[in-house]
């Protein structure tokens, strides 16, 4: 009963087919034999049915079942496994992150597959999507026999995979992880020796195997984060001829009770208690200085993953928006406040119900248009062939990724908090779906580095990228938007309004700039607020944009004018409520307010 | 063994239909899907052929709209597909798509004809028992279970607390019920492979056809009237039960 999916198709196929460049992504060498823009819509309308029929009646198992761990193993509900057969066998699944594998979707319709598959079952879709990554990693980095002996098995999803980060002493704080590597008499391969934890689908009976990547420091080399080395850690040992060997040393010792997602197990994995676990080295050992390549290897895979945690919390927000809107069209209470005589009507006619709506249907399509941008410099930076192109992508994506990851799932926590809202008591209750989704989002705030990491990350990292340059570039963008649209008649007040937070926003970075030098310690008690106020202005920027395309189609003739109206009145609703905001933030700043940290610790 | 199989698209079931100014049915933002119970009788056609060979031709009658259920049958596994599509088949009626059905499939080869029993929009399951009449073909009507044999096919309908079995000599003209099979979703494979199977639409001038005035003509749609709100009959139980019993008698009268 609890998990009603509804979802739509609609405003993925306009973001894809009538706001961003699609011809450019599927004319690249990749893609052009394979797709064109007609395909767009029955890929899309397929993998939604497939995702309602086949992934979403796993949800409630998920949720009320989970995973259970029993004697050392991990077991998965019956309909977790007909759902993944299913969906890597129907060419859904983990084989579209092999940037080799032929007939590949491109990110851009990928990812649209992927957010109903996630808004499906937001614990399942972690199984699917690790297999493929982890391969991608191996596929990267490591040597022809390694990426031979593993990945085609985990891109068709025979074999699962893992990232093995953090530790129960070292959480955002990798460095201090303790776990070791022992050179053994073999070349590139290690024993090894530690315990992590909080490992998504560390452990499950989904697949005969699973792959770990366990980051772990080789004995000798550099303390810090500079020394770790990334190693693959197969949970059954495969044999040079790619048949599975003896187990391989690495036990369970338990998964997490956790708030939501209780269907992805979350596991703590004992490597070597035995002292048998065998790791395959990846990449090189340490060099001279005992500095070794894990984090570079690992980041690669953390970037993707942040993206990815943006749009999973993104797609659980949108579930919540949608069941939210049903019930307020069938839900009748009150009368209008115009008419204290009149009928009674649904409560979708009360003001402030409309606000709550609309509010969940600006910010998740802004997120969802800073996403999709991501998936389209993603697709340029793998595929494309002009270096100037890449380049650009590149350094686009550098400064948005933080700001999907803690924007889209901080926003998801308050949005589906609006959907609750909406359904009163009802809301809070079990039978409806909203609350499941309140527990199911709250990881994503957290996990791949917490959101505060990802302000730190915007402002201590991105904003300094050479010499600031790379920043300067991404902000020009929104500058040049403004100059090209300059009286814009339709939309004027809200260029206005962009026009001022934009300006606004150039003084929060120079006085920001300033605190790093007058006292630092403003600049992390205010980096979150930061990332909130970048994210407003970026998303009133593309939604802005957006209107203008949904206005040129309006102009075209009146072919599902509803929608195109509804983009612009929610375009108009986010600049006119939301993007002020920055203002707001870029005024609050300059206050440069200190009592958090002058507050005596005994008088909290 | 090669199968035709007959398909039309039609409203989705959870459309919620409304008229337009004119009084015709308003196919404006209607999501269209193919008949359920001809997705029955692809998948049953599918599956013949993937364990006895031969070819499934997908025939269908429609506007440019009904490519999209066509192609949907494609990516399901069927081999190719022809649509009939003509300005001149507006406002057809079953006997006008019989004979238009009929003459598709007279230049064809084909040892079974397979479809849904009934399509979710009009309800009328006319079209299989005309086509077999034009065609001269047994029929077996509203199967649950379908088993090819040599020359012939058994065919289990489902009575009220039994079961009936047929066996009809080949060719013949099969319609699909519930409980057939349970049919497949296209593989992301099986989609990018329907798009390089031959649809091939044809007009009437194509088949050689006149456009043929219809038998029957649709006058006018009326919507279901919308339920009125009920009467609450209020006051002293003495009052109100004899008040409740004239309603049951003179004004519902049900009893």
């Amino acid at each position: 009963m609890a998990g009603n999916f509804i979802y739509s198709t609609r405003d993925h196929k306009f973001i894809i087919k009538e706001w961003l460049d699609v011809e450019k992504i599927l004319g690249l060498k990749k893609f052009r034999d394979y797709y064109s823009k007609e395909d767009v819509d029955g890929i899309l309308d397929q993998a939604l049915t497939v995702c309602r029929e086949m992934v979403a009646p796993s949800n409630d198992d998920g949720d009320i079942i989970g995973a259970k761990f029993n004697g050392g193993r991990v077991a998965l509900p019956p309909s977790f496994h007909k759902a993944y057969q299913y969906v890597q066998a129907n060419g859904w699944g983990s084989g579209h992150k092999d940037i080799d594998g032929e007939g590949i979707l491109p990110g851009l319709l990928y990812g649209a597959v992927h957010e109903y598959m996630i808004a499906a079952n937001p614990a399942f879709v972690a199984y699917v999507g690790l297999a493929g990554g982890i391969a991608g990693i191996i596929k990267a980095f490591g040597t022809r026999e390694q990426v031979d002996l593993f990945t085609p098995k985990m891109f068709e999803g025979t074999w699962g995979g893992t990232m093995c980060l953090t530790e129960p002493g070292g959480g955002s704080d990798v460095g201090d992880m303790l776990s070791k590597a022992y050179p053994t008499g073999e070349p590139g391969i290690y024993r090894i020796r530690g315990t992590k934890c909080f490992i998504t689908a560390g452990d499950h009976d989904l697949t005969e195997n699973i792959i770990h990547l366990v980051l772990a420091r080789i004995e000798g080399a550099a303390p810090g984060t500079k020394g770790l080395s990334l190693f693959i850690v197969p949970k059954i040992w495969v044999n040079p001829d790619g048949s599975l060997g003896e187990a391989n040393d690495v036990a369970t010792v338990g998964i997490e009770d956790k708030m939501g997602l209780k269907g992805s197990a979350t596991a703590v994995l004992s490597f070597g208690e035995e002292n048998q676990c065998r790791g395959i080295l990846l990449g090189s050992p340490p060099d001279e200085n005992g500095f070794g390549q894990g984090m570079a290897q690992m980041f690669k895979m953390i970037n993707g993953a942040r993206v990815d945690t943006g749009h999973c919390a993104l797609a659980v927000a949108a579930v919540a928006y949608h069941n939210a809107l049903q019930y307020a069209k069938e839900r009748v209470q009150g009368r209008r406040i115009t008419e204290p005589k009149g009928q009674r009507v649904p409560i979708v006619e009360h003001e402030d119900v409309r606000r709550m709506l609309l509010t969940q249907k600006a910010v998740l399509e802004a997120g969802r248009a800073m996403v999709f941008k991501a998936y389209y410099y993603l697709d340029l930076i793998a595929f494309s062939e002009d270096p100037d192109e890449v380049k650009e992508a590149s350094r686009r994506l550098e400064v948005i990724t933080p700001l999907i990851k803690a924007y889209c799932s901080d926003q998801a926590w308050e949005l589906i908090a609006l959907a609750i809202q909406v359904y009163g008591g009802y809301g809070y209750t079990e039978e409806y779906p909203v609350a499941r989704q309140a527990r199911d989002s709250k990881i994503y705030s957290i996990w791949e580095g917490t959101n505060y990491i990802q302000s730190m990350d915007l402002v201590g990292r991105k904003w300094r990228l050479e010499n600031g340059a790379v920043f300067k570039e991404w902000l020009e963008e929104i500058g040049f938007f403004l100059e090209k649209h300059k009286g814009h008649e339709t939309l004027a007040r809200e260029f206005a309004i962009l026009a001022e937070a934009f300006a606004a926003y150039q003084g929060l970075v120079k006085l920001v700039v300033r605190y790093f030098m007058d006292d630092i310690r403003l600049v992390p008690l205010y980096s979150t607020r930061i990332l909130k106020a970048t994210a407003e202005l970026y998303c009133g920027y593309l939604l802005l944009d957006q209107a203008l395309a949904a206005e040129a189609k309006l102009n075209q003739g009146p072919e599902d004018e509803v929608f195109y109206r509804g983009k612009i009145h929610t375009a108009q609703f986010y600049l006119r409520n939301i993007v002020p905001e920055v203002i707001a933030t870029a005024k609050l700043i300059q206050e440069a307010d200190t009592s958090a940290l002058e507050m005596p610790l005994e008088a909290f | 063994m090669n199968i035709v199989v007959l398909i039309k698209q039609t409203f989705d079931t959870e459309a919620k239909i409304q008229l337009t100014g004119d009084g015709k049915v308003n196919d404006q933002g209607v999501n269209l899907i193919m008949n359920p119970y001809d997705e029955f009788a692809v998948e049953e056609a599918i599956r013949i052929k993937e364990a006895k060979g031969g070819e499934v031709t997908i025939v269908s009658l429609g506007g440019d709209k009904a490519q999209e259920a066509v192609r949907q049958a494609l990516a399901m596994g069927a081999d190719k597909a022809v649509l009939v599509n003509d300005p001149a088949l507006e406002g057809a009626d079953h006997y006008v798509v019989a004979k238009v059905l009929a003459k598709v499939l007279e230049g064809m080869e084909y040892d079974l004809i397979l479809t849904g029993w009934v399509a979710i929009d009009d309800q009328s399951s006319q079209v299989p028992g005309r086509l077999a009449e034009v065609l001269g073909l047994p029929q077996a009507n509203v199967v649950t279970k379908l088993e090819v044999e040599d020359g012939k096919v058994v065919c289990h309908r489902e009575g009220d607390g039994s079961v009936e079995v047929l066996e009809v000599p080949l060719p013949a003209v099969v319609t699909a019920q519930k409980g057939l099979n349970e049919p497949r979703y296209p593989s992301l494979k099986g989609i990018m492979q329907a798009k390089k199977k031959e649809l091939k639409k044809v007009s009437l001038g194509d088949l050689g056809l006149p456009a043929e005035e219809a038998k029957a003509k649709v006058v006018g749609y009326q919507l279901p009237e919308a339920r009125q709100a009920g009467k609450v009959v209020e006051g002293e139980p003495a009052e109100t039960v004899s008040q409740l019993i004239e309603f049951l008698t003179k004004e519902a009268k049900v009893i």
